[in-house]
């Protein structure tokens, strides 16, 4: 308790001037929030929730540039934090498709449905892979795409389009997704996921039809229900 | 077994020794021999939420075998029982007599050819 007080008193002290600076980052990052909240696109909510997390990111940088203080605790394990953070981030998700490849046993799609590797192809460059499990389940990563074989049990030609293409599009903006996980992360908030979802539905859609795309969502949303 | 680690005295039939789900499962299969995905959930009458994770685990369990079959371009499993329903039965009173002689020593012997003299 004591530190707490002593670190919070410490802050108060280095930054008694320039506090309104903070302050102004900080109510732009709530303000920014908020907007994104009321915003329905999902493209421009995706948007503005990045720059509302990198206004919260400022404002941290900011404190830590003005301050005359060295050696508070909150600082090293933000440090910590970040460090920790930073070398799961980039190095479970660089590396995550290769250990999902070796733990599922999943192989190379193409030998199985041939038409599938080239209508991925199309949309963008990755491997399709399918693995032995009855549980209907699709998702990307790295340059990977694994389908189940419950899946492809279940899916018609286009219902399986409209899932490739959704994934083709995770894959599409994979690059970037280790950079918003980490600002996710050092913002202490969640990262938007959800607005993801949503617009690689959209491409999904313009792809294979938005027929094809909610008939293949009822499928599978009513097995994970 | 699936479960035999866990026998349940109170339950009925093949519950004493499997989930429901897995029993059913087992049950349509035995009757059966090959079955699809859809024939077992519609056979079975349950939904496909509850199978698919249930077959996963019979197969990795070694209860039954699946192979992938293409018909007219979509993709099926077929399942098909490892063990006949005696072999299945034999394996799971010789488990279980095991475990009662090895707790019980000669008493349990003893009383199961009381038990065999009955019949």
């Amino acid at each position: 308790m004591n530190v707490l007080l002593g670190e919070l008193h410490c802050y108060g002290q280095c930054l008694r001037s320039w506090a309104p600076f903070v302050a102004i980052f900080v109510i732009l990052s709530i303000a920014l929030i908020t907007i994104s909240l009321m915003l329905s696109n999902p493209r421009k909510k995706f948007r503005i929730f990045l720059f509302a997390q990198s206004a919260g990111i400022f404002a941290v940088a900011l404190t830590y540039y003005i301050m005359d203080c060295s050696e508070m605790l909150s600082i090293y394990l933000y440090s910590v934090y970040l460090l920790i953070s930073t070398l799961m981030i980039f190095g479970t998700l660089r590396y995550y498709d290769r250990i999902m490849i070796r733990k599922l046993g999943a192989k190379p799609a193409d030998s199985f449905l041939n038409w599938t590797q080239e209508f991925v192809e199309m949309l963008t460059s990755a491997k399709l892979y399918y693995f032995d499990s009855a549980i209907p389940r699709a998702f990307a990563s790295g340059r990977s795409i694994f389908i189940s074989i419950g899946l492809l049990e279940m899916l018609d030609d286009d219902e399986l389009k409209a899932v490739l293409a959704h994934e083709a599009w995770h894959i599409k903006h994979n690059s970037g997704m280790p950079f918003m996980k980490q600002l996710a992360l050092m913002a202490f908030s969640l990262s938007g996921d959800p607005e993801l979802e949503c617009m690689a539905d959209r491409f999904a859609a313009q792809i294979a039809g938005s027929e094809a795309l909610s008939s293949a969502r009822d499928k599978v949303d009513k097995v994970f229900i | 077994m699936v479960k035999l680690d866990q026998i349940n005295i109170s339950n009925d039939g093949l519950t004493k020794f499997f989930s429901p789900i897995e029993a059913a499962i087992l049950r349509a299969l035995w009757a059966e021999g090959e079955m699809t995905t859809s024939e077992l959930t519609g056979k079975t009458n349950i939904p496909l939420t509850s199978v698919a994770g249930t077959l996963d685990r019979l197969v990795k369990a070694g209860y039954t075998t699946r192979r992938t079959e293409k018909v007219n371009g979509r993709v099926r499993y077929i399942y098909e029982p490892v063990f006949s329903e005696e072999e299945a039965a034999n394996e799971i009173t010789t488990k279980i007599l095991d475990s009662l002689v090895e707790t019980f020593g000669p008493l349990a012997v003893e009383n199961f050819s009381k038990y065999s003299d009955k019949r």
